[in-house]
C-alpha cells in the first residue's frame, strides 16, 4: 500500500518534471541568449521587419515548412554541410527572433536555413515558386499561380515580369508577382546562417 | 456447470443491475451518438484530404490553381480533420460511454455535452477555414489558431466534469483499470492543450524553446490523449467480449504508471540533432527507450489474455478490430523507442518513415480500436443492429489492408530516402525522385482506406436511419444471461 | 513573470493537488488491493465470466433460436 503511495507521488512529480524540464528550463537557459554582432558590426541573426516579416506570415500561411526544415545538422550526424545547407550548424541563438518557430520536422524539399546565402538571386525564386519544375526539373514542389498575376503589356515590359527561359508562354502579356510572392521571397533571400557564433568554432 | 448454477442464483439480484444499465445506455445516448457520429464525418472528410494531399506528393500539378488546396493547407487540413475530428470525438464518445459503463452511473451533464459536441464542431470548422485561408499557425498539431483553442479547451472542461460527475456517482466500488486510463486522458491532456496553446501562441517562447514546448505537447497528444483512451478500451472490451477476465490485473496497473512514468518526456525525440541543449534530447531518448516497460507489460497481457480465445476473432467484429489495434500498439510503441535512437534518427529523421509510424500509432493502433468500440457501443445505444456482416468484414479488410498497404512501402520508402539523403554525392533531386514509387504506394493504401470509411460511414447511416433488417445472436443471448455456443 | 505564467503554475498545482486527493481516496479505500476481484468488477449477474457478448449481425431468419 506504502508502495502504491509513492509510485503515485512519482507520476504527479514526473509530469510537472516534465513540463519543468522540457518547457521551463530550457527557457531560462535560452532566454538570455543576445544576437551578435558581425564584421561589419551587423547585429545577426536579423530581426525580420518589413517585407521580410510579411514573407515569413506568407511561409507561415502557406505551409511550406510542412516540406522544408530550417535547421542544418552538425558535423557527423547527417550530410547537411557536405550538401551545402550550410557552413555551420544552427545553433540556438539563430533562433531567437522566431516567434512561433518554422524549423520544421520534414525535407520532402531541401533544408532552407542559408536558402539566401545559397541562392541570392530574386529573379530564381520568383520564376520557381511560379512554376518550381523550370528551375529545378523532377521537383515535387507545387506551383503557386496565385502569388502571381497575368499583366498585359502595354509600352514596356515590367522589370519584375518573369522571363521564361523556353519563352513567353502568352504573346503580350507578362507574369508578374503579386506584393505576397515578393515578401516571400525577401523573407528567403533573407535567411542566411553563416555568420559566425561563439558556440561553433 | 458451475457457472449456469451461479447465473440462475444471482438472476434475482440481476434484475436492478438489468434496468440500471438500459437507463445507462439510454443516459449516453444523444450525447454520445453526436460525438459518435460527428467523428466518423470527420473521418470521411479527413481521409478525402488526405488523398489529395497524398496525389500531390507524386503529382504535384494536381490542384495548384487554389490556394487554399496548396500541399501546405490540405495537409494540417488533414491532420486536424483526422486528429481533433475523427480520432478525439471519436475518443470522447468511447470515454464517455465507457465510464458511465464502468461507474454503473448515467451520464449526467446531457444537454451541456450535446451543446460541448455542437460547440467542438463549430470551432474545428472554424479552425479549418482559418488554416485554408492561410491563418494556420504552422505548429503542427497546434496548427488551429488561440482563440478556437479555448473554445476546444471550454468543451474539455465539461467532459471533465462528466467524467468526475460519473466517478464520484459510481456504484462499483472498485476502480478498474480502464478508468485509471480515462482519468489520465481526461484530466492531464487539457492541461498539456491548454499550457501549450498559452506558451506558444501567447507569444511567452520563441524559437527553439517554443519548438521544444511544441513537441512536448504533439507527442503527448498522442501518448496522454489518445494512447490511454484507447488502452483503456482495449482493457474493457477484450475481456467483456471474450468473457474472461484480463489475465494479469496487476500486470495492468504497473503498465498505467510507468506509462504515465515515461511517456511525457519522451516528445523531444522530434528534434534529434537540432539546435537544442543535448541534455534536453537526451532526456528525450531515455523516456522513449524506458517506454519498453509499459509497452512490454500492456503486450503480453493483451496476448495471455485472448490466449485460449482467438477463434472469437472470427465471430466478433469488435474483437477483430480491438485486437488488430492492440497488436499495432506494441508494434508501434517498439518502433518509437528505437526510432529515438541516434543512430537510427539520423537516417529516418525528416522523411517519410516518420509520417508512416505516426500513422502507425494514430491508425494502426488507435483508429482500429475505435471502430471496434464503435461497432460495440452503437447498437447497444440505438437498439438497432448492424446491416451486414459482409460490410463490416469488407470495412475490417480495407482497414487492416490499407494502413499494412500504407505502412510498409512508407517505412522503406523513408529509410531509403534517408540513406540517400545522407550520401552529400546523391544530388537532393535524385532522392525525391527516388521517392515517387513508394509515394504512388501510399495514395493506393489511401484509397483502400477510405473505400474503408465510406463504407463504415454508410452502415452508421443505415443504422441511424432505421437499422438493418438483422439480429444479433450473441447480443440477444448476452441480454437474457444465457451463454453462446462456440 | 508574466500573468500567463502564473496561470500556467495555477493550472500545474491545481492539477498536482487534485492527484494527490485522488491518491489518498485510492489508497484509503484499498484500491490498491485484492487484484483478482478488481479483474473481475467490469463482469456482473448479467453478463457474467463466460459470456460472450458480440458477435456479426446476421439476416433475419437465418440465425438458431
Amino acid at each position: 500500500m506504502n508502495r502504491a503511495v509513492w509510485l503515485y507521488l512519482g507520476v504527479l512529480i514526473t509530469v510537472i518534471a516534465s513540463f519543468v524540464g522540457l518547457v521551463q528550463i530550457p527557457d531560462r537557459q535560452l532566454r538570455g541568449l543576445q544576437p551578435v554582432k558581425d564584421d561589419l558590426g551587423v547585429e545577426r541573426p536579423l530581426r525580420p521587419d518589413g517585407g521580410v516579416l510579411a514573407g515569413r506570415a506568407e511561409y507561415i500561411g502557406l505551409g511550406c515548412l510542412y516540406c522544408h526544415s530550417q535547421q542544418v545538422r552538425p558535423e557527423g550526424f547527417g550530410a547537411d554541410l557536405a550538401r551545402g545547407w550550410g557552413v555551420r550548424r544552427t545553433v540556438a541563438r539563430d533562433y531567437i527572433w522566431d516567434v512561433p518557430p518554422v524549423m520544421g520536422t520534414m525535407r520532402t524539399g531541401p533544408d532552407l536555413a542559408n536558402i539566401g546565402a545559397r541562392q541570392p538571386s530574386n529573379a530564381w525564386h520568383l520564376l520557381h515558386l511560379y512554376r518550381p519544375r523550370l528551375t529545378s526539373p523532377g521537383s515535387t514542389m507545387p506551383e503557386h499561380p496565385f502569388l502571381f498575376a497575368w499583366q498585359r503589356v502595354e509600352l514596356q515590359r515590367p522589370t519584375d515580369a518573369l522571363s521564361f527561359p523556353e519563352g513567353e508562354p502568352r504573346p503580350g502579356w507578362v507574369v508578374v508577382p503579386t506584393q505576397r510572392a515578393r515578401d516571400l521571397v525577401a523573407y528567403l533571400g533573407s535567411l542566411d546562417h553563416s555568420y559566425a557564433v561563439p558556440e561553433v568554432r | 456447470m458451475s457457472t449456469t448454477s451461479m447465473v440462475v442464483e444471482q438472476s434475482e439480484a440481476a434484475q436492478p443491475e438489468l434496468v440500471a444499465r438500459a437507463e445507462i445506455d439510454r443516459s449516453c445516448r444523444v450525447p454520445v451518438l453526436l460525438f459518435a457520429g460527428s467523428a466518423v464525418f470527420w473521418l470521411v472528410a479527413g481521409s478525402l484530404m488526405a488523398l489529395v494531399a497524398a496525389i500531390k506528393m507524386h503529382t504535384p500539378g494536381f490542384l495548384t490553381e487554389w490556394e487554399f488546396l496548396t500541399f501546405g493547407r490540405v495537409r494540417p487540413v488533414h491532420l486536424n480533420m483526422t486528429i481533433f475530428g475523427w480520432a478525439s470525438m471519436a475518443g470522447i464518445a468511447t470515454l464517455l460511454w465507457l465510464q458511465a459503463r464502468l461507474a454503473r452511473a448515467c451520464l449526467p451533464f446531457g444537454n451541456l455535452l450535446i451543446a460541448g459536441g455542437v460547440v467542438w464542431n463549430v470551432a474545428l470548422t472554424a479552425g479549418l477555414v482559418e488554416i485554408s485561408i492561410g491563418h494556420g499557425t504552422s505548429v503542427e498539431w497546434i496548427e488551429i489558431p488561440l482563440f478556437w483553442a479555448l473554445v476546444f479547451a471550454a468543451v474539455f472542461a465539461v467532459v471533465m466534469a462528466a467524467s468526475l460527475t460519473m466517478f464520484g456517482r459510481r456504484k462499483v466500488a472498485h476502480v478498474y483499470v480502464s478508468q485509471w486510463y480515462l482519468f489520465g486522458a481526461v484530466l492531464w491532456f487539457p492541461f498539456l492543450y491548454l499550457t501549450a496553446n498559452l506558451l506558444i501562441h501567447g507569444g511567452f517562447t520563441a524559437g527553439t524553446t517554443a519548438a521544444a514546448t511544441n513537441w512536448w505537447f504533439a507527442h503527448n497528444v498522442l501518448g496522454l490523449w489518445l494512447t490511454p483512451i484507447g488502452l483503456a478500451t482495449i482493457y474493457y472490451l477484450i475481456p467483456k467480449v471474450i468473457g474472461a477476465p484480463i489475465h494479469s490485473y496487476h500486470l495492468s496497473l504497473l503498465g498505467f504508471w510507468s506509462l504515465a512514468l515515461f511517456y511525457n518526456w519522451a516528445g523531444t525525440h522530434h528534434l534529434i540533432g537540432g539546435p537544442l541543449p543535448a541534455w534536453l534530447v537526451t532526456v528525450g531518448i531515455v523516456g522513449s527507450v524506458m517506454m519498453f516497460v509499459p509497452v512490454v507489460t500492456v503486450g503480453i497481457n493483451h496476448h495471455m489474455t485472448m490466449v485460449g480465445h482467438f477463434r472469437r476473432l472470427k465471430d466478433s467484429p469488435t474483437l477483430r478490430f480491438v485486437v488488430f489495434g492492440g497488436m499495432s500498439y506494441t508494434v508501434v510503441s517498439v518502433q518509437g523507442s528505437l526510432t529515438s535512437l541516434r543512430s537510427i534518427n539520423e537516417v529516418n529523421h525528416f522523411t517519410h518513415y516518420t509520417i508512416a509510424h505516426a500513422h502507425l500509432g494514430v491508425y494502426a493502433f488507435f483508429s482500429m480500436v475505435m471502430f471496434g468500440a464503435l461497432y460495440y457501443m452503437l447498437p447497444r445505444l440505438t437498439g438497432r443492429e448492424w446491416g451486414s456482416a459482409r460490410l463490416i468484414k469488407l470495412h475490417f479488410w480495407a482497414a487492416a489492408l490499407g494502413i499494412a498497404l500504407y505502412w510498409g512501402p512508407l517505412t522503406i520508402g523513408g529509410w531509403v530516402q534517408g540513406l540517400q539523403m545522407n550520401n552529400p554525392d546523391l544530388p537532393f533531386l535524385q532522392v525525391v525522385a527516388g521517392t515517387i514509387p513508394y509515394l504512388w504506394g501510399r495514395t493506393a493504401a489511401g484509397v483502400l482506406m477510405t473505400v474503408g470509411h465510406c463504407v463504415f460511414g454508410l452502415l452508421l447511416l443505415q443504422m441511424l436511419r432505421g437499422g438493418g433488417h438483422a439480429q444479433n445472436p450473441a447480443r440477444s443471448q448476452a441480454a437474457t444471461g444465457g451463454e453462446v455456443k462456440a | 513573470m508574466s500573468p500567463v505564467y502564473w496561470l500556467v503554475w495555477g493550472v500545474v498545482v491545481a492539477f498536482a493537488l487534485s492527484a494527490v486527493s485522488g491518491l489518498v481516496w485510492a489508497i484509503q479505500h484499498g484500491q490498491m488491493e485484492r487484484f483478482a476481484a478488481g479483474a473481475r468488477s467490469i463482469f456482473d449477474a448479467e453478463e457474467p465470466v463466460g459470456t460472450v457478448t458480440d458477435g456479426f449481425p446476421r439476416r433475419e431468419g437465418r440465425s438458431g433460436p
